[in-house]
């Protein structure tokens, strides 16, 4: 068995129900949909999961021991974990370290949301002092961190719509995807600022939906009927100091979630074919292209120039079409689809030859960096 | 009206400060840590000895943003209005908003003083443009 524990682990499922609206359906019945996709994935039975890892939702829905009532299972153990944003990937850490020490055998991770029907607008601020200043909504940070790289290092809006316009481009080919209305740059420049220098084409889809993740042993997944994808490495530093870090305005602690990464994956931004950044804010992606050393300090806003992340680029990024297109879905939808496409199920998406993907996570800009590398095994 | 405060009593000593012209926050009396957000004890070294220490108010606009969306009703007559990230000389940095210059002048890296505005039942610290000291 590898040492690195998380190298004993495969994604043995993967799962998720329509994105965009379901009213009249709670949170918790959008989780059971998507657990039982991908139970259907994996042709495992029920009775195999006895880990269940649940992420809390909107409106209180979301809690472990309601969560494995609705789904029937009894584990020998799980919860409901929290890392903000970051929580898939945190559930997936969690997971790997369960199904690695051998303390559990098949561990299932579900989210479902039903936070655009019941209208989550997203309109609190942090504390009563930014309250005081009207810093209301999460993008508020992201829109700080830009403007700032803005004046460090001379980026521009104009720079800045490429993620948008690539994104909306993959989701068009892309029949989960929520949002595929062609968007041109002339359309981005036109819409309003919501929170300047962000226009609402930089904001997530907030999204009704559900997503499951499977994750086993590594031998175990070798009788399922689909590729083979393991995990390679799993990466993490939260700064929970974000306040009184400085730094982390520019998400700088996520290159020591890079550095882990690399050393516990023995894999270097070369080796990656495909990458995927969570983006429920398009600067994040010129955050962490840095931050993960995919390109220098101040360079992003050049380096995603001339189809270099799009699809059919070298470095493709965020081609389920991100959080701005795809769904909100806190990045669920990133994981799977990097899994998606290490199987060579993506469809007219498909990247030939993919076979190593890194998926990036962060929570409230600064609380917390997960990254995972999954690679298909083909031996 | 903006919603009321939340009445979280950690803050109360940064408001009644504002109301005497001054610009407070917490500081370890062990170790001289200063904190923003305040916090129940020091985040360096656990100590509850905390003191709310005045500061020069004098600092730097680390960044700013432009809301044109008023996301909550009482912000509808507002808007555009600034949210600005101020560094200040003692060491913290603190969300506050930029006073006594258009919007278009403010700028990252600006050199700003600490200044007071009432605004509905309570004063604010907010931070106008300062010559290069």
């Amino acid at each position: 068995m590898p040492d690195i524990i998380e190298q004993r682990v495969a994604v043995l499922g993967i799962g998720g129900t329509v994105q965009g609206e379901h009213p009249g359906r709670t949170a918790d019945s959008l989780a059971v949909e998507a657990f039982r996709l991908a139970l259907a994935d994996s042709a495992l039975a029920k009775s195999e999961i006895d880990g269940l890892l649940v992420q809390e939702s909107f409106g209180g829905q979301g809690k472990f021991t309601e969560i494995g009532r609705q789904l029937g299972i009894n584990p020998i153990v799980g919860g409901t974990i929290e890392a903000s944003g970051a929580t898939c990937a945190a559930l997936i850490q969690y997971a790997a370290l369960l199904i690695g020490s051998g303390m559990a055998n098949v561990v299932a991770c579900v989210y479902g949301t039903n936070q655009r029907t019941n209208r989550n607008v997203f309109a609190t601020s942090r504390d009563e002092i930014a309250d005081a200043y009207g810093m209301f909504n999460p993008g508020a940070l992201m829109a700080l961190s830009f403007r700032r790289r803005m004046t460090l290092y001379g980026e521009t809006e104009e720079q800045l719509s490429t993620i948008a316009l690539n994104q909306r481009a993959a989701a068009q080919l892309n029949p989960n995807a929520f949002m595929r209305t062609p968007l041109s740059y002339e359309k981005y420049m036109a819409a309003p600022y919501l929170i300047a220098p962000l226009r609402g084409y930089d904001f997530c889809q907030v999204t009704d939906g559900g997503f499951c993740i499977i994750l086993g042993a590594r031998d175990r997944a070798r009788d399922l009927p689909h590729a083979l994808v393991g995990i390679r490495g799993i990466g993490r530093q939260d700064c929970l100091r974000g306040w009184e870090d400085h730094e982390s305005l520019l998400q700088r602690h996520q290159r020591k979630a890079a550095a882990m990464l690399q050393e516990r994956s023995g894999r270097r931004p070369a080796h990656i074919d495909l990458l995927y950044i969570q983006d429920a804010y398009t600067p994040a992606v010129l955050n962490a292209l840095e931050n993960y050393g995919f390109c220098d300090e101040g360079e992003a806003g050049e380096f995603i120039q001339d189809g270099r992340t799009a699809l059919g680029g070298a470095l493709p990024v965020n081609i389920n079409g991100g959080q701005t297109s795809e769904t909100y879905m806190v990045g669920w939808g990133h994981t799977v689809d990097a899994i998606r496409q290490l199987r060579g199920d993506a469809g007219e998406r498909q990247v030939t030859g993919a076979r190593t993907a890194m998926v990036t996570y962060s929570g409230g800009l600064r609380d917390h960096a997960i990254a995972a590398i999954y690679e298909r095994d083909d031996a | 009206m903006p919603e009321p405060a939340h009445g979280d009593a950690i803050f109360a000593p940064f408001w009644e400060a504002a109301g005497a012209a001054e610009l407070r926050l917490p500081r370890c009396l062990d170790c001289g840590h200063r904190m923003y957000p305040p916090a129940p004890a020091c985040t360096e070294c656990l100590s509850a000895n905390l003191e709310w220490a005045v500061l020069s108010g004098r600092g730097s606009v680390v960044s700013f943003i432009v809301y044109h969306r008023a996301w909550q009703p009482a912000w509808s007559d507002r808007i555009p209005y600034n949210v600005a990230l101020i560094a200040l000389e003692e060491g913290p940095q603190i969300v506050s908003s930029v006073t006594g210059c258009p919007l278009e002048e403010i700028a990252v890296g600006m050199p700003v003083a600490v200044t007071f505005e009432e605004r509905d039942d309570r004063v604010l610290p907010m931070f106008t443009p300062r010559g290069e000291a």
